[in-house]
């Protein structure tokens, strides 16, 4: 499979033009056009973000004197708060999260192939309705007059009255909308569990309980932790939770950058709390990346 | 606990679960058939006027016509990409590799409303006007990688040594490509491309801060939920789960119709 | 060397929908013993020791240890262990921690757990040296033997083996078969041991069981199988052998395509069917007796093999098996072959 690498390089999308470069493996030209992409569409922007967090309050250039204003504005301004609630509503997300798609991961897991593929389609399809309308969705379930309420009072002549604006309910919209991205990498890391194993722990006489703690969340811990970090970030930058469901009971970071950006006309300003938030998500990225073996774990084919 | 019980408390759980996933769709479903003009449940007076005023809206016309067309080149490109990208990732063994695999997935770990905004304050300094086409761009970053993955894992499950029978029995490298390693990866790249079109068709935060002007059915949502509730909303929001889902049924018809033929 | 029984089948089937993967399986198997079943793949000899392991229940029938009834106890409740086919050691543990595991189960103190590991790390002949090594780090063999000191750490009531040589090398492989026999002999307990290979079963084993289709179509010593194999398919599943299709013609058995009428086996009725020569009994005739009739041939092909010499014989346009010792002389090329009546066999089907 390696031995094509060095020789003669195609640019094969033209086909007939045969570019001969020396030394350049050809998985570096393949991976070229994404990287560019990465390069143009990711890196430069996050590094963009980064100079106009180091310009004066309120500018529209990226080339002023730097000053450290806007973080001490951060500081002095309270924003910690809303920062503060992110992470408390990213870290409560990911904990509820963990608990509630491991039987579901289980369950998949343990189902005959059908069943499991029907079961990944229904729980894959609804990523695909803008978040949104699903949220949508949950306040015409919950508000006042809504579905439930509407229904227990119709039926029983008691209802649950609202239950929207507040935390819990934002806490409930994070774990619905990011479900599939705890399940996923749960299942593949669930997937690093050889069922023999598992029948020769259980012949060994290990317990239901122990099998867990020694054989199945010791192996399925790279993708556990994968699961976590990706929602721990991605509810990282949640605000349409809070917007749609809290209705404005709490300001998240997102909300304060978005508002930075866009009322308050102060780029500099969002551009701080960005880095923030790029900093926190990038240290957690990183130490996924450490931890876990991708291409094992997509290359495993059952 | 015997293995019965157990299985019969997880199945409990997933069909419980699986329910919750759709809950939001039905009530939308349902909030779009009422008359009044605020939703009340039980709904009194059904009425289809929410759908008519949608279908007469040129807003909403439009709105369609910019999420196909954004969803159409973002699904093309980020293919094209990913097909390369993939065989980099999967296939062959070269220096940078391993830093390829993981830089690939940052932009799609990252919070999108901040890729979102950095786009736009990118595209405001490079003098990019905000319209569908930088809309098209920032949705590649994020969508590109994903598309990646799903043909990499297709690249990973087939045996690499065909390819070189191929060039063994005189196949030029196109003819390689050509004849064996795409249609090889053809189910993995059918999925991607499916996979790229629903997720660009059902994304908000990146259209939101880079389409300018141009508006997508995402943010005509957003728009009118945040300036005040019409059950038009419900209606476009139910359409739009609909059209998701016919295209996730016939895609997975024909994917498995492909995968049949191989 | 056999005692009570300590395993016995009643009548054991189990079906997936309406496939019989086991069927009508009775066998008793005596403490002490070393017990193998043996089959080609899919004659479902993995169902039946997952039902004796306990990981699948039969659809019918019994399985009773030391008389007691045990189809429903689940393979953690019983007092007996499976070294697997693919070993199923844990991955992300040590030598030691996988050894030792049946005992932490059983929640036995670190140091008693330390001192039977290394017992049976000794046992399985692997130095105390690998005890912190991790598994990952281990060699095809190594991991053999990590598996089988795991297993023998639980101390079983009966040891259950399900293939665990077959992705070896050939040397090695030879090698764990008698080390295997030998652990076996020195422990005294039972084994139970699963292989698709008779010659590997032949080497280990005090009886042997063989399947065909579900069934257990004989049961005996190695001997007993050698010499007097029950069918043609027992027969054949030995090693190569010589078919020779044959129908009743004036009290001997006519081969039609070699054109040729042979005395039957001694006490064997004659009746059409297979006659089944071994490539060792069949013989060139040299100057000697034939005891049968002499089939006229021609040498064309030569396989040395180790000890002894197969030569393919052809006769009008039927090839024949011929094995010998390696000896100086080369016979001719046109040469006489004679088999004796008692070292044919005669089945039926």
């Amino acid at each position: 499979m390696t031995d094509l690498t060095n020789k003669s390089v195609t640019t094969a999308l033209s086909g007939s033009s045969v570019l001969r470069v020396g030394k350049v493996p050809t998985g570096f030209w393949y991976a070229l056009p994404i990287l560019a992409l990465l390069v143009l569409g990711f890196l430069a922007p996050m590094l963009l973000v980064v100079l106009y967090s180091f310009m004066p309050r309120g500018t529209f250039t990226p080339w002023g004197s730097p000053t450290l204003e806007n973080y001490i504005d951060i500081v002095e301004q309270n924003f910690y708060i809303s920062f503060g609630w992110s992470l408390w509503l990213a870290f409560l997300s990911t904990a509820i999260l963990l608990i509630v798609a491991y039987p579901l991961a289980v369950a998949i897991k343990r189902a005959a192939p059908n069943r499991a593929l029907i079961l990944t389609v229904l729980i894959v399809a609804p990523l695909f309705v803008a978040e949104n309308i699903r949220l949508q969705g949950w306040v015409l379930f919950l508000d006042k007059a809504g579905v439930l309420d509407g229904g227990l009072n119709a039926m029983f002549g008691v209802g649950t009255g609202s239950l929207v604006t507040n935390v819990p309910v934002i806490v409930f919209g994070i774990v619905y909308i990011y479900l599939p991205f705890m399940l996923f990498p749960m299942i593949l890391g669930l997937s690093n569990v050889p069922p023999d194993v598992r029948e020769a722990a259980s012949d060994m006489g290990a317990t239901r309980w122990r099998m867990f703690r020694d054989i199945e969340l010791p192996l399925a811990a790279p993708g556990i932790l994968i699961g976590s970090l990706l929602c721990f970030v991605i509810s990282l930058g949640a605000f349409s939770e809070a917007k749609f469901l809290g209705k404005g009971v709490i300001v998240t970071i997102a909300q304060d950058i978005e508002s930075a950006f866009t009322f308050g006309q102060n780029w500099p300003r969002g551009s701080a709390l960005s880095v923030l938030v790029i900093l926190l998500a990038g240290s957690a990225v990183y130490i996924a990346m450490r931890r876990m073996d991708l291409e094992k774990m997509l290359g495993r084919r059952e | 606990m015997s293995d019965s019980i157990i299985r019969r408390l997880l199945g409990v759980y997933v069909t419980l679960i699986v329910t919750c996933l759709y809950i939001p769709m039905v009530v939308v479903g349902l909030a779009s058939i009422s008359r009044s003009r605020f939703f009340v449940f039980p709904i009194r007076r059904t009425s289809s006027k929410w759908y008519e005023s949608t279908f007469s809206s040129l807003q909403v016309e439009e709105a369609v016509w910019t999420s196909i067309i954004i969803a159409f080149f973002v699904a093309i490109l980020s293919v094209v990409m990913a097909v390369f990208g993939a065989l980099a990732y999967a296939r062959y063994t070269w220096k940078g590799r391993k830093l390829y695999q993981q830089v690939l997935l940052i932009p799609v770990f990252f919070p999108q409303a901040v890729l979102g905004l950095a786009l736009q304050l990118w595209f405001n300094s490079l003098g990019v006007q905000m319209s569908w086409p930088a809309t098209v761009f920032a949705q590649l970053v994020w969508i590109a990688p994903i598309v990646t993955l799903i043909v990499a894992i297709q690249a990973y499950g087939y045996d690499a040594s065909v390819e070189e029978a191929a060039r063994d029995l005189g196949a030029t490298r196109w003819m390689v490509f050509k004849d064996i390693t795409f249609p090889l990866l053809g189910p993995g790249i059918f999925s991607g491309f499916l996979f790229a079109v629903l997720l660009s068709w059902g994304n908000f935060p990146l259209a939101y801060f880079t389409s300018g002007a141009d508006v997508t059915i995402p943010e005509w949502l957003y728009g009118k939920m945040i300036g005040g509730y019409t059950p038009m909303v419900p209606a476009v929001g139910f359409l739009s789960v609909v059209a998701g889902a016919l295209a996730l049924i016939i895609g997975l018809t024909i994917r498995s119709r492909i995968a049949r033929v191989q | 060397m056999a005692g009570s029984t300590i395993l016995e089948l009643k009548s054991v089937n189990k079906y997936f929908g309406d496939f019989a993967a086991v069927e009508r399986v009775s066998l008793s198997i005596a403490e002490g013993e070393f017990f193998t079943i043996v089959g080609p793949s899919g004659s479902g000899k993995t169902t039946l020791i997952r039902m004796l392991v306990g990981m699948d229940k039969p659809t019918h029938g019994d399985i009773l240890l030391r008389g007691e009834r045990i189809n429903d106890t689940p393979a953690h409740m019983r007092p007996t262990c499976m070294v697997f086919q693919s070993l199923a050691l844990f991955p992300h543990m040590t030598v030691g921690e996988n050894v030792e595991y049946p005992l932490k189960c059983r929640g036995t103190d670190k140091a008693e757990r330390r001192r039977r590991a290394e017992e049976c790390l000794g046992l399985a002949h692997l130095s105390t040296d690998y005890y912190e090594r991790p598994v990952a780090k281990c060699s095809g063999g190594e991991r053999q033997r990590v598996a089988l000191a795991r297993a023998l750490c639980f101390d079983p009531e009966i040891l259950f083996f399900d293939e665990p040589l077959s992705a070896i090398d050939y040397k090695l492989r030879k090698m764990l078969e008698k080390e295997i026999k030998d652990i076996q002999r020195e422990t005294g307990k039972t084994f139970v041991y699963i292989t698709h290979s008779l010659e590997e079963a032949m080497i280990m084993s005090d009886r042997i069981g063989v399947m065909r289709d579900g069934r257990l179509v004989q049961v005996g010593s190695p001997r007993e199988i050698y010499k007097a194999p029950e069918s043609r398919f027992v027969s054949e599943f030995m090693g190569e052998v010589n078919i020779l299709p044959v129908t009743p013609a004036d009290g001997k058995l006519m081969c039609e395509p070699l054109g040729l009428a042979f005395d039957p086996p001694p006490g064997e009725a004659i009746r059409a069917g297979s006659l089944i020569v071994r490539p060792e009994d069949m013989r060139f005739v040299n100057g000697e007796q034939p005891t049968n009739t002499v089939i006229q041939g021609e040498i064309f092909n030569e396989y040395l093999l180790g000890s002894r010499v197969q030569y393919q014989v052809r006769a009008k346009g039927v090839t024949l098996l011929v094995e010998r010792l390696r000896d100086a002389d080369t016979p001719d090329r046109n040469i006489e072959l004679s088999f004796a009546p008692e070292d044919s066999m005669l089945f039926s089907e």
